[in-house]
């Protein structure tokens, strides 16, 4: 695409932004109800779907087809407007979108491709009490029992399950198996007797984690994706594809919050103190090699084997420095915003609430340690540590 | 990039990193082409851009090399692309490109000295005043290029003899660099060894330029420096197994890693924007510049932590890489000063 063109694609998101983006939503959606909010967000999603830019990143053929750069584009402009995130349709429209994509069958894709366009929701049941980080001991079983697959156990930090209609489920099929073999992956209906929501509040006090107990839940065997007992193989394909597209909007959106900085220490007049600029000048830098690793990531002709764990890592812990650094500038009276607008993910503008909620990215998708042994091993390839079950 | 582009990168690449496995002198720097990679053809230049030249740059800080290629190739070249055309000029690029004359610009690497010209209606020309405290090869130099202030302010550039100057060494802990005290004490310059400028703001293109290339310094020196921690770590025994394999040991190469690949991206970019001459060109520079040097002295430091008591010792070699990364951050600018220049950008409410 040339320059031109995408000029010319940047000023349209740019008039439909200034139209369409609403002016109050921070105010209004701060401290709703959940309904409130989940009714917002499915609004909002259908806004963006009408100009084509809820799922930009899909195949032409089921609604997206923009290119990289356009997409890049979208979300600078996006986050530029300061429209809501698709907090809610996170999962469906990137993780169930990806999976469904790479490993499902037509008639899943059929299924399920429309209806999230439509608003399904989606969350995501890998988690369990004892299976986090070390996602491949989980525990939750399914066994086959004529066309079905009968689920028992519990998973937990599943966000917006309590919202879903669908869940992504990995569970044991083989329980002799090694660790990362004998799991199968799940596309699971909320709605099948046996499953039981029970959301977790969480250190910013909201309950957008759930945990999610499974009690003889039949699981048709065609809702099974991808093949028996090679769940673990799907989930690191899709899940590896996937985390450059989100990480192109979550720069984006970062971006953004970094602009909200500097403009905290105009009012403030913490701009006046050349410790602040300095800091917020080194935050800047953090934060334009960021957009570019990003950038590359999507672009990526061969990306590196652990370059998606550089770009979570850097990114968790460069949000952790933000919105430490904006807690600081804010001052006393930025913990009296107890509460913060439901629908914008963590870049709230509340900022001590922002900074606690940025725990949820160094520690979820494989904490921080997880990521750095990743990047160790695989990106670099030094010698693994002696173990158990590897 | 185009693929052409990256293809070609990569051979440059390989090309320099088995010359300057031998320590090439100057002649075979000049026969490889490098002092001209930017220059145009006219010239008998490469005709490329100054990413071909970051590409050695890179190289040039994997090796901790020695020489004047960076000041020739960041400094010399770019000042001599920004004068005004004339015959003076067109020789000694042309010479510069062949490698027949190695020209240095007195330009104070840490800008605290200056220089000045008086008395421009003399018959025998104008007097150079001044000195510059820091001056990267000052004793390589056969030509030296000293910018300067007329009597009327404006920055000119004076072509002067180094036997003309007094051109003191000054050692420093880095043995891998060579700087020196260049003073003009009323040296008479004549009128066609003056040469004035294209742009306006040329003095501080110039500063840029020799800030990204010692930002791509860094990135090689980062690049080494993880390159020899990862292969020193998988190898080291300790405790019955690698020293790699521990945790501790693994996610500091981690973050090394970390590091080298954003600072990657910096320097990528601020070498497109000098290559583009974009608006955004100062900041990307000054980005890179900031960031590049202190990662350089992070994983050079976490290098010579991980190589244990073998990493203290001068044959191991680490030291070099810290000494050239701690040298280099404060060249053109200390990355406190690129990132005062970055927070001039955010407007007061």
């Amino acid at each position: 695409m040339t320059a031109a063109l995408l000029d010319d694609f940047r000023a349209g998101v740019r008039d439909w932004c200034r139209e369409h983006v609403p002016g109050d939503w921070r105010r209004a959606q701060t401290g709703v109800p959940d309904e409130e909010f989940a009714a917002f967000q499915k609004g909002w999603f259908q806004e963006l779907r009408r100009a084509g830019y809820a799922v930009p990143h899909w195949p032409a053929e089921w609604g997206g087809g923009m290119s990289v750069p356009e997409q890049a584009v979208l979300h600078e402009e996006l986050a530029a407007h300061d429209a809501p995130r698709l907090v809610l349709a996170f999962v469906s429209i990137h993780h169930a979108a990806s999976t469904l994509l790479a490993a499902g069958t037509d008639a899943q894709r059929r299924r399920h491709l429309p209806a999230i366009l439509d608003g399904e929701i989606w969350c995501q049941g890998f988690s369990e009490p004892d299976a986090g980080s070390d996602l491949a001991a989980l525990r939750t079983s399914a066994r086959r029992k004529g066309d079905a697959y009968i689920v028992n156990g519990q998973k937990c930090w599943a966000s917006g399950a309590a919202h879903a209609d669908w869940c992504l489920l990995l569970a044991r099929t083989d329980p002799d198996a090694p660790k990362r073999r004998g799991i199968s992956y799940f596309l699971m209906d909320m709605r099948t007797p046996g499953v039981d929501v029970r959301p977790t509040r969480q250190a910013t006090g909201e309950s957008h984690f759930c945990e999610i107990f499974l009690d003889d839940v039949a699981v048709p065997a065609a809702n099974r994706i991808g093949p028996e007992h090679e769940g673990w193989r799907v989930a690191q394909e899709t899940l590896g594809a996937e985390r450059g597209m989100t990480m192109l909007e979550l720069a984006e959106r970062l971006g953004g919050g970094f602009r909200r900085l500097v403009g905290l220490c105009g009012e403030t007049g913490a701009l006046d103190d050349p410790v602040t600029r300095d800091r917020l000048a080194a935050l800047e830098t953090e934060l334009t090699g960021l957009r570019a690793l990003c950038a590359k990531l999507v672009a990526g002709e061969r990306p590196g084997p652990a370059d998606a764990s550089i770009v979570k890592l850097f990114y968790s812990e460069l949000l952790q420095r933000v919105t430490d650094f904006g807690t600081e500038i804010a001052g006393l009276s930025a913990h009296t915003d107890l509460r913060k607008p439901l629908s914008s993910g963590w870049e709230s503008g509340a900022w001590p609430l922002d900074f606690v909620a940025s725990w949820e990215w160094t520690i979820p998708g494989g904490t921080s340690e997880i990521q750095r042994t990743i990047i160790g091993e695989r990106g670099l390839g030094l010698p693994r540590e002696p173990g158990e079950g590897r | 990039m185009t693929a052409d582009l990256s293809e070609f990168h990569g051979e440059l690449r390989a090309a320099a990193s088995g010359l300057l496995a031998g320590t090439p002198g100057w002649r075979a720097i000049a026969d490889a082409g490098w002092p001209g990679l930017e220059a145009p053809a006219a010239f008998d230049g490469a005709d490329g851009t100054f990413a071909e030249v970051a590409v050695v740059l890179q190289e040039i800080g994997r090796a901790a090399a020695p020489g004047p290629y960076p000041s020739v190739a960041a400094l010399a070249i770019g000042t001599l692309g920004l004068l005004s055309p004339g015959p003076g000029r067109d020789e000694l690029l042309r010479a510069t490109v062949a490698g027949g004359t190695v020209p240095v610009v007195a330009l104070d690497a840490e800008g605290t000295e200056a220089f000045r010209l008086t008395g421009g209606a003399r018959p025998d020309g104008a007097r150079l005043h001044g000195a510059a405290a820091f001056v990267l090869d000052a004793s390589a130099a056969d030509r030296v290029l000293v910018p300067a202030a007329d009597p009327d302010g404006t920055a000119v550039v004076a072509d002067v003899d180094p036997a003309d100057l007094t051109v003191e060494d000054r050692p420093v802990v880095d043995a891998t660099r060579s700087l020196g005290r260049v003073a003009a004490d009323g040296v008479a310059v004549r009128p066609e060894s003056l040469h004035r400028f294209r742009v306006p703001d040329a003095l501080e293109r110039i500063r840029d330029r020799a800030a990204v290339a010692i930002a791509c310094d860094c990135l090689g020196i980062a690049e080494a420096m993880l390159d020899a921690t990862v292969a020193y770590t998988s190898d080291r025994r300790q405790f019955g197994r690698p020293v790699g394999s521990f945790q501790a040991v693994k996610h500091a190469c981690a973050d090394m890693l970390v590091r080298v690949t954003v600072t990657r991206e910096l320097v990528a970019a601020a070498v497109r924007a000098q290559a583009d001459g974009g608006p955004d060109a100062a900041a990307a520079c000054s980005m890179a510049k900031s960031y590049a040097c202190a990662a350089a002295v992070e994983v050079a430091g976490k290098a010579m932590q991980l190589h244990g008591g073998m990493g203290y010792t001068w044959e191991s070699g680490v030291h070099v890489y810290l000494k050239r990364a701690a040298l280099n951050r404060s060249l053109f600018g200390t990355p406190a000063r690129h990132r005062a220049r970055l927070a001039v950008r955010y407007a007061r409410r």
